[in-house]
């Protein structure tokens, strides 16, 4: 008996010494690999060992899902790592599931997700609690198909993301922009309003016929950003948004989204439901899409510098969409990234699997498959991947890049969003009597 | 006569303790799982959530911040709203259909396969449904334009999507028709035709068999089925949360709206919420229990 | 002058108003289902056509990407998968639900002690609190302990709504069973077993495998408790549906997956249709 408990309680230790081993391995991995000791070839064979990789992603996009199981799966299990892709309604649950299991003492190796597809305040939330692994995006093989020269000023979102510094912790995978699409068989090409000025004229004539989706969806607060970048009553667009609230201050911020706000409390009149008081926002761009293909609106926007071709691709579109510019000088651009968190289970996959997203083979079969475009800089690439990126693309139908990079305007930076965003809930949602002033001051403590 | 001999006693001690194990599992879950999950509800609506670095328990301030906005009443209402209506539609076209059901008629018996599909099927098909034939570009919408009756979707009166709620409560409607009818059915089955028989030979007209005859007789179903489909419909979250006109929500989509907020803090007042409604609904069916139990006392049936 | 008699009900025909009706219902209840299929198999369907503009099979060739039934097929739909995780959470909740059932139900029906109405009302709650009152505990709770995400903390938290319609219908059937039978069968001279055997379970069945279908019912369009459980990691076809149709709009794909969410109801109609009988629902309801 005493025999058979001593080797029980040999064995068990043996398994805690090797769980620990395996944790402690597994931080020794991350310091030496982000102070530069480690090879490649290092972590491809832990990647082996670690076998799976954890992708948690938005699930709302079919082509996208179709993409990750069919070619992403595929070409990671050439590299001896499993994808296990897991498709969420909302990325904000991911970081809640990172920081819930940090808080719970998960440290690296032990979490349950290894790398998230995100930008802007979920990121900005990542790096304020300290829950990312590290500066991994400029130490990879195929981070050179991306620029860090910062003093390059086409580098500005490889290393600020919605104005919070990357320091390295996420790695780009897709560039996008703001785009709106109008559907040709119910109004002319001529008609289409550039401005927010025209757009409001358009729907006096034709009321009903725009709607945006709804804040917090991040859709909704890029259509009230853009608003208030044009409505800014300095002239200065979209400037002041890239300083973080603690610089710009809440009166400041308030007094440059007055204008903004009050517009859209304006427009509320001419959106569908609007005569009867209760205008409606549809709550994604599924459900927006949907009013465009009916015919219920004649304009959808969206980030989608390809959406259109993709969209009649895929049937979501009616025959007639076509891009357009609007609104004219604020159509954000921005990118977004794969980030993998501190308490990633299996680190070294997630590396793997980074660097294959940022090859140009991944981002040519992305841009064909789903339309998103490509992460990666294209000045970094030579000729021959430059004319592949090229021809995979969908094709913009109805603008020009040259129109496109005309209107180009900067993301807002990360701990305003949650500010405007709640303000046009307070605002607009709820129709509250207070000033926009007293709403931001208020939203500014509570989200402190 | 108890038991006074030791051997008798262990016995019936033995039985007793077998009696409690074999309610024990059944104990544990609903005790523990859900009697704990509302208990943590409850302390966090209270304010006691460390994990969230949040002690000020016991705080009323989420509740008083909760019942203090004229917002929760409007939502409290349209939830009552929704859920009285289609529970009141769902009861008469239940009762009318089982009265025909006990009839006979070619094709009854596919008949009684057809009308119980919404009952097996979940309620997110029957959404799916009405988005399709209820929207403005859905089905009904495409009809009125073929026969000339409007000329753009938006002309097509709003169904989904409004305050008024329709498409919610056709859902509702849709899925819990069959379910009164297979109650109020199954008890006319099993309560028999003879003192229909006896009225009708007394003399009694149909308007008068019915409500004098066959609703005393069915009202222990009725009140059943009711409360089940009421209690479901003050709670639900689907329908409400696809079809519903936004701002301000049901109480259970205002719930899910703060649990998923970027604001943390208002994870402990979605907890207030969803503890309010429980404490409405719990009310509410109480009452409507306590109000039949005296009903039934005084008319002699225990 | 004696007056005909009144037609009375159950050996009568319907009248032309019930006639209406009874075409009504079943119109709303099977109505909304031809769109749902026309839609299935179109490719772009938009208003105010009656039929699709361009018919999937049209753009079968020409699109990158499945499309359609195409997808709702393929892997990437996750359709089987959930289907699976449906059926088998489903099963096994019915079957530990009807374990810890029945000795329950027997123990409620035939005796008595302190605290059994406090007990009955306890056990009715989960059908008046709603799912979203509990869910977000449940699953700190579950977080705690572990489970979440994983198959076994969805089935512990689906036998919280299904325990209350089970014990009810276990319980009206043992009531209705009555002690004689079981009492008369031993003095006749058997055992234990044999009363368990040839008495009770024979006289149980009926009102068991209605309960049984019930809770497998009940468990199979759980949505709300399963999504949070779930964690996205495991997908059943209400929370599959669900996502497809958040938005409140139905593609061609998300009216291919409505109609196989149908299928597991129609199979479970057809089983119960053949072998309940209405009464036996009606016992568990009636009070």
């Amino acid at each position: 008996m005493n025999r058979i408990l001593m080797g029980l309680s040999t064995v068990g230790m043996l398994m805690a010494g090797t769980a620990y081993a395996l944790d402690t391995e597994a931080t020794d991995f991350r310091d030496s690999f982000l102070a530069g000791k480690a090879s490649w070839d290092d972590v491809k064979t832990r990647a082996a060992e670690e076998g799976t990789v954890n992708l948690y992603y938005w699930g709302g996009s079919d082509p996208l899902n179709i993409w990750m199981d069919q070619v992403v799966a595929a070409d990671l299990a050439k590299l001896g790592v499993e994808l296990n892709p897991v498709r969420i309604t909302g990325t904000k649950d991911a970081i809640d599931l990172v920081l819930a299991e940090k808080g719970s003492g998960k440290g690296l190796g032990e979490g349950s997700i290894d790398a998230i597809w995100l930008n802007g305040e979920n990121f900005a939330t990542l790096k304020r609690q300290d829950a990312l692994f590290g500066a991994f995006a400029d130490k990879m093989p195929n981070s050179k198909f991306i620029e860090w020269n910062a003093e390059d000023p086409r580098s500005l979102l490889n290393f600020r993301d919605f104005g919070v510094e990357t320091g390295g912790a996420e790695v780009p995978w897709s560039g996008e922009q703001y785009v709106c699409a109008v559907n040709t068989d119910r109004v002319e090409k001529a008609d289409t309003p550039a401005t927010f000025a025209e757009l409001r004229d358009y729907l006096e004539e034709n009321p009903g016929k725009f709607t945006y989706v709804k804040p917090p969806h991040y859709l909704g607060n890029t259509f009230v950003q853009a608003t208030v970048y044009a409505h800014n009553p300095d002239g200065t667009g979209g400037e002041p948004f890239q300083n973080s609230i603690d610089d710009l201050g809440a009166e400041e911020l308030a007094r440059l989204i007055t204008p903004g706000m009050e517009y859209l409390k304006d427009l509320e009149a001419f959106l569908p439901g609007g005569k009867s008081g209760n205008a409606r926002y549809p709550e994604d761009n599924k459900a927006l899409e949907g009013m465009f293909l009916n015919g219920e609106v004649d304009f959808a926007c969206k980030f989608g510098l390809y959406a259109v071709a993709t969209g009649l691709r895929d049937g979501t579109y009616p025959e007639g969409a076509e891009a357009f510019v609007f609104p004219e000088g604020a159509m954000i651009k921005n990118k977004n990234y794969l980030a993998i968190p501190s308490n990633a289970p299996n680190p070294a996959a997630a590396l793997v699997m980074a660097n294959y997203m940022t090859s140009v083979e991944a981002q040519v079969s992305k841009l064909k498959f789903t339309g998103m475009p490509p992460g990666v800089d294209p000045w970094m690439l030579d000729e021959a991947q430059a004319t592949a990126l090229a021809e995979a693309s969908p094709g913009l139908v109805g603008i020009t890049q040259a129109e496109l990079d005309e209107n180009t305007a900067p993301d807002t930076n990360a701990t305003l969003v949650d500010v405007i965003e709640a303000t046009w809930l307070e605002y607009i949602e709820r129709d509250s009597d207070d000033d926009i002033e007293t709403i931001v001051a208020r939203a500014v403590e509570n989200l402190k | 006569m108890p038991p006074h001999n030791t051997k008798e006693l262990d016995r019936h001690r033995r039985e007793r303790l077998w009696m409690w194990v074999q309610l024990l599992p059944v104990m544990v879950v609903l005790v523990v799982l859900f009697g704990g999950a509302l208990v943590l509800a409850v302390m966090q609506s209270l304010g006691y959530a460390p994990w969230f670095g949040v002690n000020t328990f016991p705080d009323l301030s989420y509740f008083r911040a909760l019942w203090g906005e004229w917002s929760f009443w409007q939502s409290l209402g349209l939830t009552l709203y929704y859920a009285i209506v289609s529970t009141l539609l769902s009861l008469v076209f239940g009762i009318i259909l089982a009265l025909a059901m006990v009839r006979i008629f070619p094709g009854k018996t596919l008949y009684k396969y057809l009308y119980k599909l919404p009952l097996m099927i979940p309620y997110t098909v029957g959404i799916a449904l009405a988005v399709i034939m209820l929207g403005n570009g859905g089905m009904l919408s495409r009809l009125a334009e073929f026969f000339g009756f409007i000329d753009d979707p938006s002309e097509f009166p709003q169904i989904l999507k409004t305050h008024y709620g329709w498409g919610i409560i056709a859902v509702y409607v849709w899925k819990q028709t069959p379910f009164v009818t297979l109650t109020i059915y199954a008890v006319l089955l099993g309560v028999g035709r003879e003192t229909e028989e006896a009225a009708a030979i007394l003399g009694a007209n149909k308007w008068q068999i019915f409500f004098q005859v066959t609703l005393p007789q069915i009202l222990p179903g009725i009140i059943s089925s009711t409360l089940i489909i009421f209690a479901f419909n003050i709670g639900a979250f689907e329908a409400p949360f696809i079809l519903g006109g936004g701002y301000p929500d049901t109480l259970p989509v205002i719930a899910w709206r703060y649990f998923n907020d970027a604001d943390y803090s208002l994870q402990l007042q979605g907890m207030a919420t969803v503890v309010s409604i429980a404490l409405i609904a719990g009310f509410i069916l109480y009452g409507y229990l306590a109000f039949y139990r005296r009903y039934e006392r005084r008319i002699g049936r225990s | 002058m004696a007056r005909r008699p009144v037609q009375t009900a159950l050996n009568s025909r319907l009248s032309s108003f019930q006639k209406i009706y009874l075409l009504l219902v079943v119109g709303f209840i099977l109505g909304p289902f031809i769109p749902l299929i026309i839609q299935s198999f179109a490719f772009r369907w938009a208003w105010p056509d009656l039929l699709p503009g361009t018919w999937w099979l049209e753009q079968r060739e020409k699109s990158l990407l499945p499309l359609a039934w195409d997808y709702v097929i393929s892997p990437y739909s996750r359709v089987w998968e959930a289907t699976l995780n449906t059926v088998f959470i489903g099963t096994v909740v019915t079957a530990i639900c009807l374990a810890i059932c029945l000795p329950a139900a027997r123990v409620l029906a035939r005796e008595d002690f302190r605290g059994k109405p406090a007990f009955e009302f306890f056990l009715s709650m989960p059908l008046i609190v709603p799912e979203a009152a509990i869910g977000i505990a449940l699953l700190m709770i579950f977080i705690k302990a572990g489970l979440a995400g994983t198959y076994t903390g969805i089935i512990i938290v689906h036998l919280i709504p299904t325990i209350p319609y089970m014990i009810r219908m276990l319980t009206a059937v043992y009531q209705g069973l009555g002690r004689d039978f079981e009492e008369q069968a031993m003095i006749l001279g058997a055992s234990r077993w044999q009363v368990m055997r040839l008495v009770t379970l024979p006289m149980l069945l009926p009102g068991v495998v209605a309960g049984a279908l019930f809770t497998f019912l009940v468990s199979t369009n759980i949505f709300l408790l399963t999504f949070f459980l779930g964690q996205g990691k495991i997908v059943t076809l209400p929370t599959l549906l669900f996502s497809k149709i958040s938005g409140g709009t139905l593609d061609a794909s998300a009216a291919g997956i409505t109609l196989i969410v149908t299928v597991p109801g129609i199979i479970l109609l057809l089983i119960t249709e053949r072998f309940i009988k209405e009464e036996a629902f009606g016992k568990g309801f009636g009070n």
